[in-house]
């Protein structure tokens, strides 16, 4: 009879250097060649609850307050929780440590219902502005923030962790898990010109661990 | 032609050549140059025969601004040559030419224009009827642009961007880069397009002074070097605007260089405010052969010399009406270009230092006079000049007749926009009154010339640009302003629009050979507006975009009826530059969905097609009846990746009170364990979903939808609750769980195997739901159903885990010789047993107690309004509605198909569904009838798409047509 293994919606056609197993997923840390940069990262595997109320200012899941405006990010303890409306919230766990659904109602475990990528590192914004007419570095917001709609006309998330004026910086973005294949088709296709190539989570793991220490 | 190489001006790079085929030879033109550049610096006049009377068109300006120089580029045709940059290689061709465009042997029909008048389609292509079908074959065959093979698949690479800018430039002269250095100082975002390859407008080629220390060209390459240094202004080159939209959305299409990623690419700009400073194009002077070639513009003979290096001629007549003509004549002179004459229609009001400067060159300055006629038949030879009343005329020897009547703003962008356009006496202009909200006009098109005018001019409209988004105050729109003030304003224009000629042969419209004479018989059989005049000659309507006859039109027939009233221009429409619809397309990612076992799937021969936002495995094999996927449900076992169907979590204290608004059921009785399958209505009483529910624990629900209908479900529910304040929340979790339905006698046998949980016909019955893991590890919800009329299991399983569920069900039912089974056969599975698909066996009309669903509807609900539940009652007492029923063939090898109509003297209902059953042997379906023909035994009259009255006939039957009782879905 077969093993049991989480497969991610998503495959790069880059050749493995480095992965783990980690509650049955492979998470793979380096690629080859995964290049100076952009890099395009699969997240997949990492935790995301839905949490919804209508006191929802009043909750704190695992420690964090919600942040009170839509579209305002608050990133701690390797967990980002986006404000989506008036009473709704995405959690995003970025860390590599399993994560217990909080003991609220009103939190929803979504990590299988999204795919979840990050675009990050040098013209990554070139490549966004391929992608959506969503305003990405927009000089009135302060990152990190949460931006809701399209990206190659799929609905999506879009949290900006970093923007800055030579286009370089990053995102994290999650739209419908069977969209999987042609969001990172079109991500990849357009981010060619730029030398866009997979990489793996320790890339990941470098730049948010630099972007928290440019935030600290 | 040898190049003269030494110009600082230059846009060519006389170090790399480049080659292109035309006639059959290689000719050589260099890296810089665009194509009619190129074919023109090897000698080649004739570029191509005009859309009517195939006259030969020539070099007459180097914007685009006409056909003239169309030709057929590497299989493309209409390619605009004179823009187009020359790539190595490039094939060219002459279009509309029966021979060459020198000797096109349809040249003919140039002295046919007397059976061409004005409206000549509209009054001839009707009558006699008989005749045309066969005339208009013809005359498409003689008359036209290029052709394109219906089978041409477009080469290159398409792109597309999404700009957001605070201020956006349109126009990348000497003003808009002024604008943009403006708007720049304040750190917002400017985003500057430019429609040439390079930034400086008029000011590139012209060697006049900008100031004591350096020309105009140097002027405008500081400040390129400028505008590019910076890091908040995005500079696209080669850029054009194309269209202006609500909130000053912009949109271009930018020409790709050879490194660059893209062939063309389209752009959308979101932008705060907006810019206009695209300077002025010429206005056509028209005489007799004014498109004659060896006639061009005075910018195009400029730019021909002073950028590409090409003297455009030997000897020169000029006919001009501005000073920037005597200034080319002037340079040109200069450059080697003999002179005999400047006319200039102006009897006064020239720069005195040009005047000057001719005289000293002894070129003659005829003041007051214009020219008349170019003679010569495919390059003119002599051109006739006379005073503007038209009594003295004179006839000089040439070879080039540099001709202009005077500038025009090019200000498509603001009409775009919806600028109020206004004429303007002093300048000759069509000016705006009412700019949009947050859009400004600067540099040239506002009728100033003198250099620092012009800078000033675009550094105010930057300056405005930046107080309208509140990123300046009103004091520095202040300054600039008074800046401004202080410098030389508008020239007065020329207003002249034809040498006094009969206009027989005079243009006004070069691409839809439309001539003076045509605009007065348009006039004279009772047209008195440019709009209309514009659509009953066509003059304006080819690919230049109303470049040429523009200004001229609304100017001529103001003229010629004397209206006291002012002229007004005519519209133009986006695309203002015409491109390829490949451009528009843009990269065109496809964006479908995707199952967690589409990988698998396609890998077992799964043949796929788009169903709504999914991709998903109809077939598993050649057999499209799918026979073999049939019979093995029916009689061992199959799987169905059903995961496209709508899965949400609906919870809170209200939860129970949106289910109860929303589904026609009452839903307060879900019992543990079991499912309870209902449906949903709109208001109309009429089906638009149906599923299950599932209570998971107080006031928290688990429920499917139909595929289709997932992504509305929540809006759904929310608006059908908006007033209620009630709480409760809802999740989608339709990609978050994948479906498995194992279906079949054998599919408990199967399931047994890798599960630990009871699944007995006693533990776990009919409608019964269950939560188990698999392994100890993949949690489970698993529902007893019999949508295919089998025993059935359908597993919900997270989306990661399915291939490795798959794989273990698979393993497990390899001894029963499970098998896939797709879509197609789910469909017939599913209509043997009489069970509906919304959509294929209801349409928009379709009701609740049409489909025979009546016994889902609880009447007696009292808390909640039901949505529909109005609706279905009036319906309820209604004779007059379709009725679903069962139908057999009474030919049972064939069945209709879906869709098919049913018919006597009128439409009486159609099939919903119909197939060959394997299961019975029988050619059965379901169809939607006139309550009239619903009752068993009624024969029914099918049509079929294209059956030549051959009618299909079936009798109504009772469903469903495979085990009435229901006992093989509850074994």
């Amino acid at each position: 009879m077969t093993g049991i293994q989480r497969y991610s919606p998503v495959t790069f056609d880059s050749s493995v250097k480095k992965s783990e197993t980690r509650d049955n997923w492979k998470v793979v840390l380096t690629y080859h060649e995964e290049g100076p940069g952009p890099w395009l990262v699969d997240l997949s595997h990492k935790t995301r609850w839905d949490l919804q109320d209508s006191q929802i200012d009043d909750l704190s899941p695992n420690g964090i307050t919600v942040p009170s405006d839509p579209g305002t990010c608050a990133f701690k303890k390797e967990l980002l929780v986006n404000r989506m409306n008036r009473t709704q919230a995405a959690i995003w766990h970025l860390g590599d440590k399993e994560m217990i659904l909080p003991d609220i109602q009103g939190c929803t475990d979504v990590t299988e219902a999204t795919v979840f990528l990050t675009l990050f590192g040098s013209d990554a914004f070139l490549v966004a502005e391929k992608l959506t007419a969503l305003d990405l570095r927009d000089p009135a917001r302060t990152t990190p923030f949460l931006l809701q709609g399209p990206l190659c006309h799929v609905p999506c998330q879009i949290v900006v962790l970093e923007k800055n004026t030579d286009m370089s910086g990053g995102f994290l973005l999650t739209c419908s898990r069977g969209y999987a294949d042609s969001m990172v088709h079109a991500v990849l296709d357009s981010g060619q010109e730029f030398g866009l190539r997979p990489a793996g989570e320790t890339q990941f793991g470098n730049w948010v661990q630099t972007v928290q220490d440019q935030t600290m | 032609m040898n190049r003269l190489h030494e110009l600082p001006t230059l846009r060519i790079d006389t170090q790399k050549t480049q080659s292109l085929k035309y006639r059959g030879k290689s000719l050589q033109g260099f890296a810089g140059d665009t194509v009619a550049t190129a074919l023109y610096a090897n000698g080649t006049r004739v570029f191509a025969r005009s859309l009517k009377y195939h006259r030969p068109r020539g070099l007459y300006s180097l914007d685009g601004e006409s056909s003239n120089t169309c030709m057929e580029v590497d299989g493309v045709p209409n390619v605009r040559t004179e823009n187009t940059l020359l790539k190595d290689g490039m094939v060219v061709k002459a279009q509309n030419v029966k021979g060459s465009a020198d000797f096109d042997l349809m040249a003919f029909t140039d002295k046919l224009d007397w059976m061409m008048p004005a409206g000549f389609y509209y009054k001839t292509m009707h009558k006699p009827a008989a005749i045309w079908p066969v005339a208009m074959k013809a005359i498409r065959k003689a008359a036209g642009v290029g052709t394109i093979s219906a089978n041409y698949e477009v080469k290159g690479r398409y792109d597309e961007i999404f700009l957001t800018a605070d201020v956006c430039i349109i126009g990348g002269g000497a003003a808009g880069m002024m604008a943009a250095l403006a708007a720049a100082e304040s750190g917002v975002r400017v985003v500057l397009l430019e429609s040439r390859p390079y930034l400086g407008g008029c000011w590139d080629y012209r060697v006049n002074e900008y100031n004591q220390n350096k020309p105009l060209f140097a002027r405008s390459r500081e400040l390129a070097g400028q505008v590019e240094s910076i890091p908040n202004i995005r500079v696209f080159k080669h850029t054009s605007m194309v269209g202006a939209y609500n909130n000053n959305l912009i949109t271009a299409f930018q020409v790709g260089k050879n490194d660059d990623a893209f062939t063309e690419r389209y752009i959308e700009i979101r932008s705060k405010s907006v810019v206009v400073a695209t300077g002025c194009i010429e206005r056509p002077l028209i005489f007799e052969n004014n498109e004659r070639p060896g006639v061009m513009q005075v910018a195009c003979a400029h730019r021909l010399a002073r950028s590409y290096g090409l003297l455009p001629g030997k000897e020169a007549v000029f006919s001009v009406g501005h000073d920037l003509g005597l200034e080319a004549a002037l340079d040109l002179f200069d450059l080697g270009l003999k002179i005999p004459y400047v006319a200039d229609i102006r009897e006064d009001g020239h720069d005195d230092s040009l005047l000057e400067a001719l005289a000293q060159r002894k070129v003659p300055v005829l003041k007051g006079w214009v020219a008349a006629k170019a003679h010569g038949c495919n390059k003119v030879t002599r051109v006739t000049l006379t005073t503007l009343d038209g009594t003295i005329r004179r006839q000089i020897p040439c070879d080039l007749l540099v001709a202009s009547a005077g500038h025009t703003p090019v200000n498509g962008p603001l009409i775009l926009a919806q600028a109020k356009m206004a004429y303007d006496n002093h300048t000759g202009y069509f000016l705006p009154q009412d700019l949009p909200e947050n859009m400004f006009s600067g540099g040239r098109m506002t009728g100033c010339n003198h250099p620092q005018s012009v800078e000033a001019s675009g550094r105010l409209a930057g300056i405005k640009a930046l107080a309208a988004i509140d990123m300046i105050n009103d004091a520095a729109v202040s300054v600039a302003k008074k800046a401004a003030a202080l410098l030389p304003g508008a020239d007065r224009g020329c207003k002249l629009v034809t040498a006094p000629v009969k206009g027989r042969k005079s243009f006004i419209c070069f691409d839809e050979d439309t001539t003076i004479k045509n605009i007065k018989q348009a006039i004279d059989m009772g047209f008195d507006v440019p709009e209309l005049i514009k659509r009953f000659t066509s003059a304006g309507t080819g690919p230049g975009q109303g470049g040429i006859p523009g200004h001229n039109l609304p100017l001529y027939v103001s003229k010629y009826t004397a209206s006291v009233s002012k002229p007004m221009p005519t519209t133009v429409r986006p695309p203002l530059v015409p491109t390829l619809l490949a451009t528009y397309a843009g990269a065109h990612h496809h964006m479908f969905k995707r199952t967690p076992l589409h990988a698998f799937q396609k890998r077992e021969g799964g043949i796929f097609r788009n169903i709504g936002v999914w991709q998903r495995a109809r077939y598993f094999s050649q057999d499209f009846q799918c026979k073999n996927e049939i019979l093995n449900v029916r009689n061992n076992v199959g799987m169905l990746d059903s995961s496209t169907l709508g899965k949400f979590r609906i919870f809170g204290p209200d939860a129970l009170k949106a289910l109860q608004r929303l589904y026609v059921s009452d839903m307060s009785n879900i019992k543990k364990g079991r499912i309870k399958y209902s449906a949903m209505c709109n208001d109309d009483g009429c089906v638009i979903d149906d599923g299950i529910v599932v209570k998971q624990s107080d006031n928290d629900y688990y429920l499917t939808t139909s595929s289709g209908r997932a992504g509305n479900t929540v809006e759904w529910f929310r608006f059908h609750t908006r007033f209620d304040g009630w709480k409760y929340h809802m999740v989608n979790l339709t990609d978050s769980m994948g479906v498995i339905n194992v279906s079949g006698p054998n599919a408990r046998k199967v399931l047994k195997k890798i599960v630990n949980a009871d699944v007995s016909n006693k533990a776990f019955s009919f409608a019964g739901y269950r939560e188990f893991t698999i392994k100890n590890t993949i949690p489970v919800r698993a529902m007893r159903l019999g949508f295919v009329g089998e025993l059935s299991f359908e597993l919900h399983v997270p989306s990661s885990y399915m291939q490795s569920v798959w794989d273990m069900l698979m393993s497990a039912g390899a001894e029963f010789n499970i098998q896939n089974f797709g879509l197609e056969a789910q469909n017939v599975l599913r209509m043997e047993k009489g069970h509906i698909i919304l959509g294929q066996e209801s349409e928009q009309r379709t009701n609740l107690l049409d489909l025979g669903l009546g016994f889902l509807w609880d009447r007696k609900k009292a808390k909640a309004k039901t949505v529909g539940a109005v609706a279905l009652r009036q319906a309820e007492n209604d004779p007059g509605r379709f009725k679903l029923v069962g139908i057999r063939m009474e030919d049972d090898t064939r069945a209709p198909r879906d869709g098919a109509l049913i018919v006597d003297t009128r439409v009486r209902g159609y099939v919903a569904t119909a197939r060959k059953s394997f299961t019975t042997g029988e050619a059965v379906g379901m169809a939607l009838v006139e309550s009239q023909l619903s009752k068993p035994g009624s024969r029914l009259d099918i049509y079929e798409d294209e059956c030549n009255e051959n009618r299909l006939y079936a009798r109504v039957v009772s469903m469903p047509f495979y085990d009435p009782e229901g006992k093989r879905m509850k074994m």
